[in-house]
């Protein structure tokens, strides 16, 4: 993890992305110049979720080996993937403000996002109401798995019963309408993966500052 | 012991206290009567969404009464009891499985007062029903792991609404749904996707459930 | 150099125009204000990023200063 290729990666994905982004062509719409807004709000979405995988993973991990950092691994990425969702729920405010008239719309995808928030939050909640480290541990590690499943539902099947005014609800969640436009693509990919090492990198370092923690208050022990 | 033997017991400790019944019922029969005043139902008529998502949430709101005390309520002695005679997989299949009865039992009754109180504007009874079996077994088991975990963390009352909101509301989400076709009387084909849904949040609630037991019972 | 850029900013946007058109920032685009914007993003981006590189050479000098101690 500290290596330094991908950080270097990150960095010019998303410098390309910060460029690209705002001055390639990209289809005429009804919503305008809007439309590059995608760049930035979406992969915010992809972000949360990679953070939400790996957190889970690393909980289910805490329960085989019982280890504390694989728990500071699985707290931070939780962590790291709020500040993600919290960011796309403001950008996707302000876009649909724009684009649909009102910051708080209730759409599918808006309702799910916003729950999902909350099943973190609850994370959180649930961690601060334990003194014994181990308990807290094992406990949240369970309800993060559990939080976890339930969220596929409401993230990936929900939006598609119901009619989302987002493009591409019977698809693809996000991209299906722009399908076509490969130009778009260009820039949207990078973006997803330059967020999602941004992310990691971020991570990390939370990480290893937590690490140094627990060091410090065992030498102090 | 087994499985079954567990679920007799909570039944038989359920049906001594007649406090509990009662209050449950009670509690269930003023949710209902509130609604029926607040809403002045006899006088307006209700529309299809409306009266599922208000059956729903009276529901889940008795259901959250009862279920949370499945391991909230109880005293250490009974917790070490259950710890020496039976294995954490049977303690919450049992759980499950009784608060699932329980449940069923607090919708069906919840049913008839809304038929006898409101209106029972139900077309299609299979599909309705379909959807209360379903939702209720969803509801109880995500209730009964949630009650399992909210226990052990100080302030267990609010941690129980905190932690339970966010993860019942897709189960809750789709029985409202399924509950409005049935009340439509849409064709059946409407709704398979949605009760397709719940049954396998239903199975990997049930799955996650046994399989992380365990881990929530150790301590 | 901005005649380059250009010429692939034209290339780029060539296949764009389509039948019905909505008003897009064109004007903003061709007399170049866009790139004042694009720089000030840019450079917020790359202030984030030297952040980024300092605290983490920060953490970097802690742990080894906990790793002499033991």
């Amino acid at each position: 993890m500290k290596k330094l290729w991908w950080k270097i990666l990150a960095i010019v994905l998303l410098v390309y992305v910060h460029i690209g982004g705002l001055l390639f062509a990209v289809p005429r719409l009804r919503i305008h110049e809007t439309i590059r807004s995608l760049y930035f709000h979406v992969p915010m979405w992809f972000g949360m979720t990679f953070m939400f995988l790996i957190s889970f993973v690393y909980a289910v991990r805490y329960l085989r080996t019982s280890s504390k950092e694989d728990d500071i691994r699985s707290v931070e990425f939780a962590n790291v993937g709020l500040a993600f969702g919290t960011l796309g729920m403001l950008t996707g405010m302000v876009w649909a403000h724009y684009a649909w008239g009102l910051f708080w719309h209730g759409d599918p995808k808006q309702v799910g996002a916003a729950i999902a928030l909350l099943v973190y939050l609850a994370y959180f909640v649930l961690r601060a109401s334990f003194e014994n480290q181990e308990q807290r541990a094992r406990l949240s590690a369970v309800y993060n798995i559990f939080a976890f499943a339930s969220l596929i539902p409401l993230i990936f099947i929900i939006p598609r019963l119901y009619s989302s005014m987002h493009p591409g609800d019977d698809g693809n969640p996000a991209f299906n309408a722009y399908d076509l436009d490969g130009r778009m693509r260009l820039v949207f990919y990078p973006a997803v993966i330059g967020w999602f090492f941004m992310g990691l990198w971020i991570t990390s370092l939370r990480i290893r500052y937590r690490n140094i923690n627990e060091k410090i208050s065992e030498t102090e022990l | 012991m087994s499985v079954f033997e567990l679920i007799r017991k909570d039944f038989l400790l359920e049906l001594r206290r007649k406090s509990v019944i009662a209050g449950l019922g009670l509690y269930l029969f003023s949710l209902i009567f509130i609604c029926y005043l607040t809403f002045n139902l006899r006088v307006n008529s209700i529309n299809a969404m409306t009266w599922s998502a208000l059956f729903w949430l009276v529901i889940l709101f008795s259901v959250v009464n009862s279920v949370a005390k499945s391991f909230i309520g109880e005293r250490k002695g009974v917790l070490i009891y259950y710890y020496t005679i039976a294995s954490p997989q049977q303690i919450i299949l049992s759980k499950i499985i009784y608060n699932s009865l329980l449940c069923l039992l607090i919708s069906v009754s919840g049913y008839v007062l809304f038929s006898i109180f409101i209106v029972n504007p139900v077309q299609d009874h299979l599909v309705f029903f379909a959807a209360l079996v379903l939702g209720s077994v969803g509801l109880s088991t995500s209730l009964s792991i949630i009650s399992g975990i909210a226990s052990k963390g100080n302030n267990s009352n609010v941690l129980m609404a905190v932690l339970s909101f966010p993860v019942v509301v897709s189960i809750l989400l789709m029985t409202i749904r399924v509950t409005k076709n049935a009340v439509d009387g849409i064709e059946r084909a409407a709704s398979t996707d949605e009760i397709l849904n719940l049954l396998a949040i239903n199975c990997i609630a049930a799955a996650l459930g046994y399989i992380l037991f365990p881990y929530i019972w150790r301590s | 150099m901005k005649k380059l850029v250009y010429l692939v900013l034209l290339v780029l946007s060539g296949t764009a125009v389509q039948a019905q058109d909505f008003e897009m920032a064109d004007v903003m685009r061709s007399n170049g204000q866009i790139y004042v914007v694009v720089a000030i993003i840019l450079i917020v981006l790359c202030g984030l990023f030297a952040f980024l590189f300092m605290l983490e050479r920060k953490i970097r000098r802690i742990e080894n200063k906990l790793d002499n101690k033991k």
